[in-house]
């Protein structure tokens, strides 16, 4: 049994946990970028509906005028709605590949069965973490660097960059420790990974 | 080490990953590493996270994870069946009646969803029992339901225009506005193809069961009205040059929500399970765009596209020959890889070249999503055949045979777009905000 691996499984119980909850982090930061550009959207709205309202061209012609009701100027917002979106991206890295919806080619690899489907799946697996694994140590010495350098983002409201780019590097590695973990269940005998990609949604 | 050597062995290198079954997000990292230790000295992994940061977080891809989302929430409303009730009573009279709903439906549906196979399932979810209840041919009713949801990545919003414009460097509003003529047409060439079926097949289409006057049936078409405040909403504030196609993306959301939520279809769990499942798929997108991104940079060091786009200026082919190659590579593509990954690897290879035989990139953007469009449907990759196999059991051949006309009609709109470029770029030519 793969599970005696890792005492019990309590082991693979709390990486569940760990992939499950960076899912869940990354479905709020989607949250988050939408009100970002929501926010940045809205002094555009307030024109148009000034325009609607108040201007000539108008339907109302003028009759009932006031002026932008949302009258400022969105700062930042879409930096702040890029750094939302990179840190949902890959936060959810680890949860999408235990849900079988990252893309690959199956269409040679599905013809295998019993061992040669092993071999194959463990040279995916293989080449999958070590892939992940330089990604993630990529992202995190960027992290380290833009901190060491004192990085900050260009904006007019200017952030350090860091702070961004730990979500980056928490979510490739997670990555890279969902890989490991597959790898070592399928190299040890237990199931293979779970394949769903082909029902996938938006495509 | 010659040219010709390295080239072969990237391209060598990037098959053998894909074919093996390693995530595409992924295989694509890995030739850029390849490539990049091949050919400079630079370090791979420090330009690696640099690129991927800046790509993953550029402000014009945060569309695609808000349409995705939109996608979600509309998918788990009873919009599809709100829309056939407001479709159905002005199709009795059309010879193929009914099956019109599928093709007007998608066309429709398309215009607030962002991908094909999400169109064809939310209208199939609603037409297929329809239409079999009613003793409707199963060939015309699933090809026509296969054919028209490809709409949903032509008619805007699409996924993979704005992949498309965030890889190419194109404005996506107008890439956006490009689309809309272009849909309306193959909508158009695919309602003609079911005529046509249906003045040949008399006895095969069932008689009308809707008795309505026209009082009845313009009532019955306020069914219609919650969808068409969404497509103003989206296109609408596009086109007016409000707002961008993230932000029109973010208002979607909300109509989605106010939609979703005036119709009693919102609760917890619903509003919970579409912002997970569009985590997910944006972040299978977001992994493949990485990889995508990287490698474009890669490719830019070792010259390999430009090289490319000088060998293919020697061949001295003629813009029709090359689109013709250009198609029948891409539907070569699409037996392997899905519809976004072949775009950002044309993107990553194939740009200079495109460049360099002169075509307007908005149109070839237009191009290049029909003939992901027909790729969508061919076997063995095909995932609006995956789709409705899924929901009617039919095996994927059959549902792929009887999708073949509407393939043919795909292809006839390809020349269309082809012969008369105006198709595609006339619209975007009268936009009055160029608005990114």
């Amino acid at each position: 049994m793969p599970a005696s691996l890792f005492s019990g499984g309590r082991m693979r119980a709390f990486l569940q946990r760990l992939y499950l909850g960076c899912g869940v982090l990354a479905g709020i930061s989607l949250i988050v970028l939408c009100g970002f550009v929501i926010y940045s959207v809205l002094p555009g709205v307030g024109l148009w509906l000034q325009d609607l309202f108040c201007g000539k061209t108008g339907f109302m012609g003028g009759a009932a005028c006031f002026g932008n009701v949302f009258n400022y100027v969105p700062q930042s917002a879409d930096d702040f709605a890029g750094y939302a979106m990179l840190a949902s991206s890959f936060l959810a890295l680890a949860h999408t590949f235990g849900r079988g919806e990252h893309v690959r080619v199956t269409i040679l690899i599905q013809r295998l069965h019993g061992r040669a489907r092993r071999w194959a799946e463990l040279w995916c697996l293989t080449a999958g973490t070590m892939l992940s694994g330089f990604l993630a140590w990529y992202c995190v010495k960027l992290m380290l660097d833009s901190r060491a350098f004192g990085d900050m983002s260009t904006g007019l409201i200017a952030i350090p960059l860091w702070i961004p780019q730990i979500f980056m590097g928490i979510g490739a590695c997670v990555l890279f420790i969902a890989m490991l973990e597959q790898l070592i269940v399928v190299a040890a005998g237990g199931s293979l990974p779970e394949e769903k990609a082909s029902l996938h949604m938006e495509r | 080490m010659s040219d010709l050597e390295t080239t072969l062995i990237l391209i060598v290198a990037l098959f053998a990953l894909l074919a093996s079954g390693i995530w595409i997000g992924l295989s694509l990292i890995g030739v850029a590493v390849i490539a990049m230790w091949m050919f400079t000295t630079r370090p791979a992994g420090d330009a690696m996270a640099t690129t991927i940061f800046g790509a993953a977080s550029s402000w014009t891809l945060t569309a695609l994870p808000l349409f995705i989302w939109m996608g979600e929430i509309l998918f788990r409303t009873r919009l599809s069946e709100d829309m056939f009730r407001g479709l159905a009573p002005w199709m009795t009279r059309l010879p193929g009646r009914l099956v019109h709903t599928n093709i007007i439906g998608c066309t429709i549906f398309a215009a607030i969803s962002g991908s094909s196979a999400a169109t064809c399932a939310t209208i199939g979810k609603m037409t297929i029992p329809e239409l079999k209840k009613r003793g409707y041919p199963d060939e015309i009713a699933l090809g026509s339901l296969a054919g028209s949801g490809t709409l949903g990545l032509l008619i805007p919003p699409s996924i993979i225009m704005i992949v498309y414009g965030v890889a190419a460097e194109v404005s996506i509003a107008r890439l956006f506005i490009a689309g809309v003529l272009p849909g309306i047409l193959l909508a158009v060439l695919f309602m003609g193809y079911v005529i046509g079926w249906s003045m040949l097949n008399r006895d095969r289409i069932p008689p009308s069961d809707i008795v309505m006057s026209l009082r009845e049936k313009i009532w019955a078409s306020r069914q219609l009205i919650p969808v068409i405040l969404l497509i103003g909403l989206v296109l609408g504030s596009i086109y007016a040059g409000i707002a961008t196609a993230t932000e029109s993306a973010a208002l979607g959301v909300i109509g989605a929500l106010i939609l979703s939520w005036a119709q009693g279809s919102m609760n917890w769990r619903t509003f919970a399970n579409s912002v997970m499942g569009a985590t997910r798929t944006s972040c299978m997108i977001a992994l493949i765009l990485a990889g995508s991104a990287f490698l474009s940079l890669a490719m830019g060091f070792t010259g390999l596209p430009r090289h490319l786009a000088e060998w293919i200026a020697e061949l001295g082919l003629s813009p029709g020959a090359l689109i013709l190659a250009l198609t029948l590579f891409f539907m070569l593509l699409g037996c392997f890889i899905d519809g976004i990954s072949m775009v950002v690897l044309t993107i990553a290879i194939l740009l200079p070249v495109v460049q360099q035989a002169g075509f307007d990139l908005i149109w070839f953007g237009i191009f290049i999503v029909l003939v992901v469009e027909m790729a969508q449907i061919t076997p063995p990759v095909g995932f609006n055949l995956f789709v409705l196999q899924g929901m009617t059991g039919r095996s994927i051949l059959y549902v792929a045979r009887v999708t073949l006309p509407f393939f043919i009609m795909m292809a006839v709109a390809v020349t269309l777009v082809w012969l008369f470029p105006e198709i595609a770029t006339w619209l975007p030519s009268q936009m009055s905000n160029a608005a990114g």
